[in-house]
């Protein structure tokens, strides 16, 4: 067996590690007041690592023991994707951080491991290493969650989140040791090579699969298993909210589509309509539930839902069964759904980070209280708008762009009716979006009403969240009139799914 | 009687379904911890009973055993992760009953 195992390749995966144990061990040190920079810290080890991938991965494409992590266009695209995103995370929970945690350090440092656990996700080429990534992120997100050690909703709703995430993903490596247990392999291309030779599934594989699908649906929230989500939307710290709803979602579709383009797509026949019901389902129950919400934070908790709705639309139809019967590898569907996170992170974070800001004047995350909001605060208001009505799919915006990419693929791949069925559910979350901003903007307190909470505090927006706030609707500006480049960066991304990788070292096959 | 990969794949479904059932009924948070412990085991049994059982080669013999043991560190962590949060939860609230646990609903 040989091993000249070329670990200079994880040079920022090592990046990120140490800047996670750094701001960790840094906050033992520094005094109480000097640890506003600790975010700061952070954020340059982020900026670090996302320039040392994009040098020194740009043209590489290699796989590390074996195949276990995989180094290509793909999951490059998602390394600077997730550490972006979370560096983003990162500037726009300073203020929060600052009026309602109290331990920085961890919370930084945590969330730095937490990213560290994202971009694994998306370069693990086999069930074990993905599995293990998946549980860096989730034991980050639980700390996280819980971070606000005297508030019982926040310590309520870690409570409901741990207690079903290590129920699923028990429930997803019983799938993982059935997998193996029939092909013998874990490795994506190895259980890919299984499929190929046997296309009559053994019954041992059905099961395991379907417990691999169950699993990775409580990750990302998908109907039936969406049950936590809300709960454990309402009570965790805001930004830490917007990091679950975008970041671990992001992650686990980016490990989705890896698996499902290179491991499992010879059986798609097998399990494309099973993907498109749980499709239909989420975005019809996301979309409805979220109507009669009254706490904005629940409402963006089934909103997020319905997207993952369409999202799993691009994942059926990731591949296309051509004339002679063999099925072929949708590279529009797989672009669509890069696109589309993209997209969503942007006007969800947006829109999140200004509930945080309104959550920090007014101690209220209900949506009636948001009366008032386009007189104090015309800025919010306005970004607050632009992040609903790009969530929602509108012109201009970047949720249009990036829903027409991914409905698109769908309607090629033969969904149609998923694709109508999504445009319709489009439609109904327009109005639960409008709610809010109508709240925001035109109503008006009558005879006898009370003050709302808005209309009671003084308001001003902090500088680096105003900054931020500002970069984010520049974003969805930018990506919903000129998405050209981050289509051809996802289109670059999605060829290398799929394609024939160097092997440096045969350690395990 | 001699052993076979039967009987492990049997106790295995059997602690599966005991954990499943444990987590749907339990009301005490530490034992719905306990019934996924059962559940991680189950996987355990099922990853050691094919991996000395089914005619493979060697290394992927071995590659079983390493998922097993793997497993067994992470659900360490994972429980003693757990236990800490439904500590606190019962200092805030006076109770650890999973049903009880009822502020935020729809």
């Amino acid at each position: 067996m040989s091993a000249n195992v070329n670990v200079n390749l994880l040079t920022p995966e090592f990046i990120l590690a140490g800047m996670g144990l750094l701001v960790l061990s840094l906050d033992l040190v520094l005094p109480k007041a000097r640890r506003g920079i600790l975010p700061w810290i952070g954020v340059a080890g982020l900026i670090a690592a996302v320039a040392t991938a994009l040098i020194y991965r740009w043209d590489r494409v290699e796989e590390l023991y074996g195949g276990v992590f995989i180094a290509d266009r793909y999951s490059l695209f998602f390394f600077a994707f997730l550490v972006i995103l979370g560096g983003a995370v990162m500037i726009a929970s300073v203020d929060y951080v600052k009026q309602h945690i109290k331990f920085p350090g961890e919370y930084y440092g945590i969330l730095i491991f937490s990213i560290l656990g994202m971009v694994l996700m998306a370069s693990a080429g086999e069930l074990l290493t993905a599995y293990i990534a998946m549980e860096l992120l989730s034991f980050s997100l639980y700390v996280l969650v819980a971070l606000r050690k005297y508030d019982s909703k926040s310590n309520e709703s870690a409570a409901k989140y741990i207690l079903l995430g290590a129920f699923s993903s028990a429930i997803m490596l019983y799938g993982i040791s059935m997998v193996w247990g029939v092909t013998g392999t874990t490795f994506y291309d190895g259980i890919a090579a299984h499929l190929t030779a046997n296309p009559d599934l053994d019954i041992g594989l059905i099961v395991g699969l379907s417990l691999i699908v169950a699993g990775l649906g409580f990750k990302v929230a998908a109907v039936p298993f969406h049950m936590w989500a809300p709960d454990v939307y309402e009570g965790a710290p805001t930004p830490v909210t917007a990091y679950l709803a975008i970041g671990s979602k992001a992650a686990a579709f980016a490990l989705i589509l890896r698996l499902f383009s290179e491991g499992l797509l010879p059986a798609i026949e097998d399990w494309r309509v099973l993907i498109a019901t749980l499709a239909a389902a989420t975005m019809v129950l996301g979309n409805l539930v979220a109507i009669r919400q009254e706490n904005i934070k629940r409402m963006l908790a089934y909103s997020s839902i319905g997207q993952v709705g369409y999202l799993l639309l691009g994942v059926a139809s990731l591949g296309v069964v051509d004339a002679g019967g063999a099925v072929v590898f949708s590279e529009r569907a797989s672009t669509g759904i890069m696109v589309h996170l993209v997209g969503y992170a942007v006007a969800n974070l947006a829109a999140f980070l200004v509930v945080a800001v309104v959550y920090s004047r007014t101690g209220s995350d209900q949506i009636s209280d948001y009366r008032g909001l386009a007189k104090k605060s015309p800025y919010l208001s306005l970004v607050l708008s632009v992040a609903l009505f790009s969530l929602a799919g509108l012109p201009f915006f970047a949720g249009f762009v990036t829903k027409f990419y991914l409905f698109t693929a769908g309607a090629e791949a033969g969904f149609l009716w998923l694709s109508g069925l999504a445009m319709v559910a489009s439609l109904v979350s327009l109005y639960y979006y409008l709610r809010v901003i109508q709240r925001a903007y035109v109503d008006q307190p009558s005879e006898g009403d009370e003050e709302t909470a808005v209309e009671r505090s003084t308001f001003f927006v902090p500088l680096t969240s105003w900054l931020m706030l500002g970069v984010l609707f520049v974003g969805m500006i930018l990506i919903g009139v000129w998405p050209t480049e981050l289509a051809a960066a996802a289109d670059s991304a999605s060829d290398a799914l799929g394609t024939v990788r160097d092997v440096s070292t045969a350690l395990v096959r | 009687m001699d052993l076979e990969l039967l009987h492990f794949q049997i106790l295995s479904a059997a602690l599966f379904s005991i954990g499943l059932y444990g987590v749907l009924a339990r009301r005490s948070a530490v034992l719905v911890l306990v019934s996924i412990e059962l559940l991680l085991n189950a996987v355990n049994v099922n990853l050691i009973g094919q991996a000395a059982f089914v005619d493979r080669p060697p290394d992927e013999r071995v590659f079983g055993q390493v998922l097993a043991i793997f497993i067994i560190t992470i659900s360490a962590a994972e429980i003693g992760l757990a236990m800490a949060i439904v500590l606190r939860v019962f200092r805030n609230r006076g109770t650890a009953n999973a049903d009880e646990l009822d502020t935020m609903k729809w």
